[in-house]
This record gives structure tokens, sequence and C-alpha cells, in this order.
């Protein structure tokens, strides 16, 4: 497969950053290959994720950005077996070497929580709100260590300092309701981070906060990856907030990659003329923090039949005859910037 | 601490616990629905003197038997007070029961209160063995039935609940009779040993009235608690937490799913009392258990009116106060609303 050799070029074009692992010494922590996901909908199949590739490596940080219902969440879920009953996964996810994909429920728990932890966008709905949130931090601990409960109390108050909620001693006892969103949310990091994960995937992790928690939290989540070394997946339908932190971008449509590269090179050179409609659309200061997004015209593509040309056609204006009639395989065009395009945007002069 | 403080410290720390609690929100809904339950209480009274007086015949003709002469009749009605215009009576009743006089049976001449109090242990106890009875049976079964959806227990927990939905409980209980006393006897098909006669007596002498009372309700429990589960296994983000910490599908089920399902099942067992009452009344009368329900129907035979209405009183005020106190108990075990709500 032409993407096999992608570490090696992705991490070079990863220019002025040099304090990466070098991932060609190393084996990817992450390697998702030809991911499918498909739902049974009554008579019907919704073909949720059609063949995502990805890998990641240890310590990095990979934003995955796209609409909503572009298929962020169910590719994210499938990794940890998370899906209902309806779903079918197809393809392969290895995880330290380990294939996840196929695994039994009861070996799949021994990684859920230890080794890939998860942060949900509406924290409020998240936590249980009949128990205290220590009593939730602490069968996240006791669940993978084996702490009797005093240990696991002081390491769920040790957890809950380290994602700066005030007070964590009172909060220990205190239930869901009596925290704010924001510290819900925290509440929710500390669940993730309860037996050190070397994998982090926060979906929306802020998207329902404010935008001063939104900032507030996003700190926390990149201090934090820095501070313990995980890698970290950040979900978002905002490609702005990739921009400041992630080391490597994906933008998916309609349950596709459909550009992929590192932030500086995608910023720099964007090809996919779905990225640049995203791009355009980032939110500015003037324009409410949560306002929907006016991408590009038109609707995401209806997910129950598998389209023979480019998903995004309709919506393209650059779209030509190809475009309708065969779908743009998405490979590495330039070394270290995958696209799936028959006819890329020209930045004029690069390449 | 209390031997430095002067009594008046005391009585004003007494005042100022008092002057809370009587601005506490869970005081004030007591006091409301309390306040709203009063012309409730008087129209099922209202409701029952109609019924009553719409009925044929009357208590001095039944105390006297078919053969009496008209004479005789009007006799003893004139010695019963009954030869009143029947509002009257009522109005004099309604006073009595306003200052807490529930007057006395006309039959036997004994005070209701009297009545009541015989009666009403065995019927608590009776609905208190079918509640029990019933959840004991749903809980464990509810469970198994939501850990796999559509599998085996699933399945024939549905079937057995709509057996149970759709049979009269007289009929099951005759079954039961049938089954439990004859066929193999047992346990006693009929009468009632009292507690201080000995629990082992006294339990089997239950046991077969409260399952016939229990076991459609244990089949209604089932479906409602099994739905619910079912439901927020599916359908809540914090099942998915819990699965996303690794914690294993029972856990899951039991310590997250069915603790936030307690509610809503409360709130069925409180609400259903009235019907659980209802089914007593035939259950007491099929059993000869002497419970509230079967003194009911000896009172409308004899048409009793002091006894009939201040029985159909207490029900009413037995079922208002348990919707009360199911509404009461929400608050107290739901932490949401026993802190009140504070948003983000
Ligand atoms: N349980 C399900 N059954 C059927 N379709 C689903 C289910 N879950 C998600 N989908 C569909 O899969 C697609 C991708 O959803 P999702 O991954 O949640 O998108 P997002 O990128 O917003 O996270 C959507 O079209 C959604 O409707
Ligand atoms: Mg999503």
């Amino acid at each position: 497969m032409s993407t096999y050799g992608a570490p090696h070029s992705a991490a070079a074009s990863v220019s002025g950053d040099g304090s990466r692992p070098s991932p060609s010494t190393t084996m990817p922590l992450l390697e998702v290959r030809d991911l499918w996901v498909r739902f049974r909908q009554g008579d019907r199949q919704v073909w949720a994720v059609n063949g995502l590739s990805y890998e990641l490596f240890g310590g990095q940080t990979l934003a995955i950005i796209g609409e909503s219902g572009s298929g962020k969440t169910v590719s994210s879920r499938a990794l940890m077996g998370l899906l209902p009953e309806t779903a079918t996964v197809t393809g392969s996810a290895r995880f330290d070497g380990e294939e996840l994909l196929g695994l039994s429920d009861q070996e799949m728990r021994q990684h859920r929580g230890a080794d890939l932890a998860m942060v949900f966008q509406d924290p409020t709905r998240s936590l249980n709100p009949t128990m205290r949130v220590g009593n939730q931090i602490t069968e996240a601990i006791r669940t993978h260590l084996p702490l009797d409960r005093r240990a696991a109390r002081e390491r769920a108050i040790e957890l809950l300092r380290l994602v700066r909620l005030p007070s964590p001693r009172q909060r220990f006892f205190e239930y869901p309701h009596q925290l704010s969103g924001g510290m819900r949310q925290r509440v929710m990091i500390a669940i993730a981070l309860a037996a050190d994960p070397k994998l982090l995937i926060a979906d929306e992790a802020t998207s329902s906060l404010d935008v001063t928690t939104q900032a507030q939290i996003m700190e926390l989540l990149l201090d934090l990856q820095g501070q313990l070394g995980m890698a970290l997946i950040m979900i978002s339908h905002d490609l702005g907030l990739a921009a400041s932190f992630a080391d490597e971008v994906i933008v998916m449509y309609a349950g596709r990659a459909v550009e992929r590269a590192s932030t500086h090179q995608l910023f720099a050179h964007v090809r996919m003329p779905y990225t640049e409609a995203l791009l355009e659309a980032i939110p500015r200061i003037e324009r409410p923090s949560h306002s929907p997004l006016p991408v590009t015209p038109g609707r995401p593509p209806d997910l129950t039949t598998l389209p023979v040309g480019c998903p995004f056609e309709p919506r393209c204006s650059r779209a030509r005859d190809t475009c309708r009639e065969t779908s743009p395989p998405f490979e590495e065009q330039e070394p270290g910037h995958w696209w799936a395009c028959w006819y890329p945007c020209d930045d004029g002069g690069s390449g | 601490m209390s031997t430095s403080t002067p009594a008046l410290g005391a009585d004003r720390r007494v005042s100022h616990g008092l002057a809370r609690a009587l601005r506490s929100p869970s005081l004030r809904l007591i006091g409301r629905r309390l306040a709203a339950a009063i012309p409730v209480l008087w129209g099922v009274t209202l409701l029952t003197f109609l019924v009553l007086n719409i009925m044929p015949g009357s208590a001095a003709q039944q105390l006297l038997g078919a053969d009496a002469t008209p004479e005789q009749v009007r006799q003893l009605e004139a010695e019963l007070n009954l030869d009143q215009p029947a509002w009257v009576r009522y109005w004099e009743w309604l006073q009595g029961v306003v200052t807490g006089d529930l007057g006395n049976s006309i039959a036997s001449g004994q005070p209701v209160t009297t009545i009541i109090g015989q009666r009403l242990p065995v019927s608590v106890e009776l609905v208190l063995c079918a509640i029990i009875v019933s959840l004991a049976f749903t809980v464990p079964l509810a469970l198994m039935a939501a850990r796999r959806p559509n599998g085996i227990v699933d399945r024939l927990s549905m079937v057995l609940s709509m057996t149970g939905l759709s049979i009269a409980n007289y009929v099951f209980a005759l079954v039961l009779v049938v089954v439990f006393a004859v066929i193999f006897p047992v346990l006693p098909a009929i009468g009632f040993v009292p507690l201080s006669d000995g629990l082992l007596g006294n339990l089997r002498s239950l046991i077969l009235p409260a399952i016939a009372i229990g076991f459609p309700l244990f089949c209604f429990y089932t479906r409602f608690l099994r739905g619910d589960l079912v439901e927020q296994m599916r359908g809540e983000d914090y099942v998915v937490t819990a699965k996303a910490k690794g914690v294993g599908p029972w856990r899951v089920l039991i310590r997250h799913a069915f603790r936030n399902s307690l509610f809503g099942l409360l709130t069925i067992v409180g609400l259903n009392l009235g019907t659980l009452i209802g089914a007593t009344v035939i259950i007491e009368q099929i059993f000869a258990l002497p419970g509230i329900g079967q003194e009911l129907l000896q009172a409308i035979n004899n048409r009793d009116a002091v006894v009939v209405q201040a029985i159909v009183l207490l029900l009413a005020v037995v079922v208002v106060v348990a919707n009360l106190i199911t509404d009461l108990l929400y608050a107290v075990l739901d932490p949401r609303i026993r802190y009140g709500q504070r948003s983000a």
C-alpha cells in the first residue's frame, strides 16, 4: 500500500518541530486500515465509515475534522467496540501491535479505559446523575488497577487535582448536577485518565461548553497530553481548533478521509475543495461560537447509498464530469500529503 | 454544650429550625397536595353516598330479613335514626368525620374506628406481602431479560407477563387454590392466622392471596422495568461512559441502568397502589381473610352506609397519601431533586 511509507515522509514535513519522537524508528501506536462501518436500519444500510485508514504514533496529536454526520464519532467508537449491535465493522485497527477489531467484548474490556479512553461531547449526559462523581472515577480506577477502596479514592482525588478541579476533596462527594459544565468535563477527563491510557480520544470534548471554558478544557487536554505522554485524537467540526494544537489533521467527508497532512502542510497548501470550504468557515470572533457552519451550500450526502463518483461532487464548485463518474482515490499525492480529488485546489507554485 | 447554653438559646434554635422547616419546599409540597386532596376526598364520599341511596333495600330491611313486615321495618328505622331524609344523615355523618368521629355501624352498633382497627392490619399485611413478592421476582427477572434483549429469558418473561396481564386475578386465585391447596395440599386454601399466633402460620395463610394479588403486579412491573433498562442501555450516554471505562455488562446494568430505573419503578409501584387495593377486596373475599375489603363487601350487603362511607374514605385517603409519599421518596432518593437543580 502506498500509505505504508507515510510516517517517514510525514515526519519530514513537520518542519521546525524536532521534539517529536522519530516515527521511523518506532511502530505506530494505532494503525487503522481500511475501516468500514455500516448500520442496519430497517431494510436499509447506512454506510457510516467507508475505508478509513490512518496511523498515530505515541505522544502525537491527531485532529479528525468534518461536518456533523461525517463519521468521526462512529469511526472512533468502532475502535473501542462501543457501537450498537446494528453495526457491522470490518477492516483492521492495531493498537500497540494487537488487533482490536474482532476481539470479544470481554477481551475488549481489558483495553477500554486502560489503553484507550474516551471523553465525550456532553458531560452532563455522560455522567451518571445518581452517582457521586468520586465513585464514578474510582469505578474506572478499580476496574483496571488493583487498588483497595481507600487507595482508589486517594488516586481519584489526585486525578481531580490533576484536571484542576477546585477543592477536589469536597468535589469527590458531590453529584454531577452540583458541578458546572466545565467541571463536569474535567471529571470526565479524570475518569478517562483513571488507568493511565496510552491514547485519549476526545470526541467534540469542548463543543457543548461556552467559549471561555472551551479554551480552558483545550488547554488542559494539551497540558495533560504533554505531561502524561499520551497520544491524543481530537475530534471536532472546527478546523480552526485543529490549527492550534494538532500535529496532523484528517478531514473526513461522508465516512471517508478526503485530505490528510501535517497541520503545517495542510494550512499552507489546502488541496481538497471541501477542506478549503471548512477553512473559510472557521469561526471569526464576531460570529457566535456555535452558529451552524456555513460550510458550503448543500447538505451532507445520503449515506444509505454509496455514490459512484466523488461524494462531495454535488456541493463542489470545481466539479466536472469525471467527478460524477469515478470516485477519486485517497492517495499520498505529495510527500506527507494525502487527498482524494480529481481537480485539487492549486495554491500556485508549491509541490 | 447544651449545659452551658441557657434554655432560651435552645428555644430559639427550635423555633429557628421550625421556621426553616415551614419554608422548606417539601413541606410546602405536602401542604399543597393535602389541600388539593380535600375536594377529591369529599367527592368520593358524596359519590358513595349517592350510589348507596340508589341501591334498592335498606339497612333495617337487611337486618330484619325478607319476612319482616313493613311495620317492623319502619319501627327499626326509627330506632336507628334512618327515618330522616338521606341528605340530613349524610350531612350529620360528614360533620362527624370533620371532627374525627366516624360514627357507629348501623348493623352492629360498634364504633367504625374499632372495626377498622381490627380489619386494617390484615389488609396492610396482605398488600405489603403482595408488593414484596412481586418485586422480589420482578427485579432479577427484568435484569436477566434486559441483559440480552430478545434472548431466551426475555422471550419467556414476555410470554409470562402477557399471560399474567390477561388473566383475571380471581381466576388466577382459584387456580392457585386448586393447585396448592387441593392437588398438592401444602398451603391452606382459606382462612387467616393472625401474627400473634406465630409468624410461620401467619405467612402460610398469606402466601396464596399475596401471590394472587402480586402476580399481575409482577407482570406489569417486569414489563416496565425491562423496557426502562433496555432503553437506558441503548440510549443513555452514561451507559456508554461506563462501558468505555471497561466495566463489565452486568455491572453496567445494575450499577448504572438499574440505579436510574429505580425512580421510575418506585413511581409505578406508588401509582399502582389504588389498583392493588381494589384487588384485595376480591381476594380477601375468596380466601376468607378478615380484612378491610371483606368488611366493605359485608357492609354493602347490609346497606350499612356509615361503614361503607368510612371505608371508602379510608381507601381514598390511603391512595392520596401513597401518591404523596411516592413523590416525597423520589425527592429523598434522587440527588438531582434532593439538592435542587443547579445548572451550569
Ligand atoms: N446507531 C446508528 N444507526 C444508524 N446510523 C447511525 C448510527 N449511528 C450513527 N449513524 C450514522 O452514521 C453517520 C456518521 O455519524 P457520526 O459518526 O456520529 O458523525 P459525526 O461525524 O458527527 O460524529 C451519520 O450519518 C449517522 O446518522
Ligand atoms: Mg460526533
